[in-house]
């Protein structure tokens, strides 16, 4: 009987004390950071987590990094699941889909109580996280500097008789016309290529004095006579100098510039857009090509030289895949939010943490005194130029309705490419479709 | 008749009350083994059917937000709206005919060879059918590679008899071909089937056309044809039912634009951007009651015509 009372009691001893952990964890609050922040990046970001939990030690960060693979379906039912990740990464067109389903918790309050100056974003990166008037994220990293520069390959420029990089159209032609050759199976050796896709077709179109959209985001302007210029010098340099918008899908069939099996690294490519991420893929795939400066540099996007109101430009927000920031889901408890909040706040604003984590990859913040860090010039053999790249950059306004719009742009003008359409044509046709989608969705919004 | 003579039996006979209350209830023993189907077919098809079916009729975007009911507005914009929709359509429609008979041609053909008997066969059977446990994902890459216009095997082949290669994936023209080319990889679940079908045809037959002088293709053309038709009717069926639901391989193999003018945009990818890309779940549910009722209609159609042509043994024609 004494054994048994002194066996019970040490039971509830051990119980006891293992007891004494789990109340203490119950303080912590767990947030689950969904990312596509890859491998190469994980210990980047397991440091910055690692950074903002000794800051915050009732937080936890728990980095739950998913495959590119499926992310539509991914992002759409973990948002909208009654156990939604505690913070998430978007894009914007994303942001702006599930905000407008009140997926999303606003972030102006957090922002008014812990007295962040919002001034501290470039203008354009902090207002294309703004959905009617209300703010769900905070960027990270840039959604400018996707679009306004390029890479070119000295050596090849140099052998083609280029000494400095092509400022205009009329010069980019004139390199390529020297640099790309082709044969039986397309072509072997290319200048570059001008883009065959939606996207790019608006990107030029910045070049060119034109725009994708009124300001008030409610009236297709692509097809205006800038817009059409824009597109018959695309399509004349395809079909011309490259020999047709099957030769470019050819070429860049399999290849991918950030696992380092590119033509732009094997010297069959002499110049090719960038987005800033560009920087840490080119160093962490051929270090030796990084540092030797006089095999390559950086370029602003060419502008129409025949046309005197064009000039370099880039554009912000209108791609479906930019404009990325952490945004809140509702479905979370309060605690869970506002926790959420502060990580974002670390992850968008610290310069212990976006600064750290974007200039470990040469590339920009959206926080403008990040980039004014003297070591970046260190880093970046090209810093003036990334940062004249995103001055450069045009914000472009958009709505929910974007993925649908850019897919008729993108399905008008292949058929272009193939001759089905003339450019006008194309050009008309996909700016009626979609302002009949975009009448749809204002209506609803105006009620 | 069995039945009653053991239940006159039992009656007979004092029995163990459990056995008693067993037998009584014998009925529940059936109901007990279908349940976990049963369950499962009320849980993963009837409900999700049923839920597709209501929000088909919905303006359903995403999320624990109540739709609002707008009646057959989604098929009506289906119909006289969408031209994505009749592309789509064309395309699969192009897709299953040419996939199918080919897939079931291939399948057929290599099951004959491997009927044969031959040594080391089992190691051949296993080699045939390693295909089709690959992932549709990995498959689809390595065509990726196969069909690349400069590097790509099958080029280099054509190249090395002087001719000119073929733009698989960047012409329009060829996107589909390209597609039908990738879909005969997987034949290997259709040749275990057709295989299992050509062992259970008794030996006699063959025997009894020997004797009558008949040769391979007299024993091909009036034993085994014949004998195999409702299992060529099966493959047929799952294969017309899998060419509707074609999806991964295009995702990965051409994107989710569909390629080229969109020659590759099949039915299931144009459900996936409405529904994963658009948001737009109601019109993605409309559009997925159209497929079950195209794939119904082709099924009850085959169903319809298989009397002509397939050959049950002991039907009395």
């Amino acid at each position: 009987m004494k054994k048994s009372f002194s066996l019970l009691l040490l039971l509830v001893v051990v119980l006891a004390l293992s007891l004494v952990p789990a109340a203490a964890q119950d303080d912590v609050i767990e947030i689950h950071f969904m990312n596509w922040w890859d491998a190469s990046r994980e210990p980047l970001m397991l440091d910055l987590i690692a950074r903002f939990e000794a800051e915050n030690p009732g937080i936890k960060v728990i980095n739950e990094i998913q495959p590119w693979d499926n992310r539509n379906e991914l992002v759409s039912t973990a948002i909208s699941s009654s156990t939604p990740p505690s913070i998430i990464m978007t894009n914007r067109l994303e942001t702006f889909q599930f905000a407008g389903l009140g997926l999303l918790t606003p972030i102006d309050d957090f922002i008014a109580q812990s007295g962040l100056d919002l001034s501290v974003f470039y203008e354009g990166e902090i207002g294309n996280q703004y959905f009617q008037g209300q703010l769900y994220a905070l960027p990270m990293p840039t959604a400018g500097g996707l679009t306004g520069m390029y890479f070119y390959n000295k050596q090849m420029l140099a052998e083609a008789g280029f000494e400095n990089p092509p400022q205009t159209w009329q010069e980019l032609r004139a390199v390529a016309e020297a640099i790309t050759i082709g044969d039986a199976a397309g072509v072997e050796t290319l200048g570059v290529n001008v883009g065959t896709s939606g996207e790019e077709f608006v990107s030029w179109l910045y070049t060119n004095g034109g725009k994708f959209v009124s300001d008030d985001g409610r009236t297709l302007e692509f097809n205006s006579p800038h817009g059409i210029e824009t597109l018959e010098w695309m399509l004349s340099f395809t079909n011309d100098v490259n020999g047709g918008v099957e030769n470019m899908t050819d070429f860049f069939q399999g290849s991918d510039f950030t696992a380092g099996d590119h033509p732009f690294y094997t010297n069959e490519l002499a110049i090719m857009g960038i987005n800033t991420s560009n920087f840490g893929h080119l160093n962490a795939n051929d270090p030796e090509m990084y540092a030797d400066t006089d095999r390559w540099g950086v370029m602003l996007r060419p502008y129409n030289g025949d046309n005197p109101d064009a000039k370099h430009a880039g554009v912000v927000g209108y791609s479906p895949v930019g404009g990325w920031g952490y945004t809140i889901p509702t479905a979370n408890s309060p605690e869970v939010i506002e926790a959420a909040y502060k990580f974002a706040e670390f992850l968008g604003s610290s310069p212990e943490g976006g600064c750290v984590f974007l200039f470990a990859q040469s590339r920009p913040s959206p926080v403008k005194s990040c980039n004014e860090d003297p070591a970046y010039y260190e880093a970046n053999p090209y810093w003036d130029t990334v940062l004249e790249g995103l001055s450069i950059d045009v914000a472009v306004p958009i709505t929910p309705v974007q993925g649908q719009i850019a897919d008729i742009l993108n399905a008008k003008i292949e058929e272009a490419f193939f001759g089905v359409l003339t450019a006008e044509d194309a050009l008309n046709e996909a700016a009626a479709e979609g302002q009949a989608i975009l009448d749809t969705y204002w209506s609803s919004v105006d009620g | 008749m069995a039945n009653a003579r053991i239940l006159a039996q039992s009656e007979g006979r004092a029995r163990p009350r459990l056995s008693d209350f067993w037998f009584k209830h014998r009925s529940w023993i059936g109901f007990v083994f279908i349940a976990p189907w049963f369950l499962s077919f009320l849980l993963f098809d009837l409900m999700p059917f049923t839920a597709n079916l209501y929000l088909s009729f919905t303006d359903y975007s995403i999320g624990p937000v109540q739709p609002n009911w707008i009646g057959l507005d989604n098929y009506i914009e289906i119909f006289t709206e969408d031209e994505i929709f009749s592309k789509s359509v064309g395309n699969t429609l192009y897709y299953m005919v040419f996939s199918v008979p080919l897939g079931l041609a291939v399948a057929f053909a290599v099951a004959l060879l491997l009927n044969t008997r031959v040594r080391g066969m089992p190691l051949f059977r296993t080699i045939y059918y390693l295909p089709a446990i690959v992932p549709v994902v990995a498959a689809a890459i390595i065509f990726s590679g196969l069909l690349n216009t400069r590097y790509g095997v099958i080029n280099q082949l054509l190249m090395a008899f002087g001719l000119d290669p073929v733009r698989w994936l960047s012409r329009p023209e060829w996107i589909k071909p390209s597609l039908i080319i990738m879909s005969l990889w997987g034949f290997g679940a259709q040749m275990v089937i057709f295989l299992a079908g050509l062992q259970s045809i008794p030996q006699e037959l063959y025997e009894a056309v020997a004797i009558d002088g008949g040769n391979g293709w007299h024993r091909l053309r009036n034993i085994t044809i014949p004998l195999m038709t409702p299992t060529i009717f099966f493959n047929l069926i799952i294969g017309i039912i899998g060419s509707f639901q074609v999806f991964t391989q295009v995702f990965v193999l051409i994107d989710s634009d569909g390629g080229p003018l969109q020659a590759g945009l099949v039915f299931m990818m144009n459900i996936y951007n409405n529904a994963f890309r658009y948001f737009r779940k109601g019109y993605a549910a409309a559009l997925s009651v159209i497929l079950f009722l195209i794939i119904m209609v082709f099924t009850l159609i085959m169903l319809r015509t298989s009397n002509r042509w397939v050959f049950y043994a002991g039907d009395e024609e």
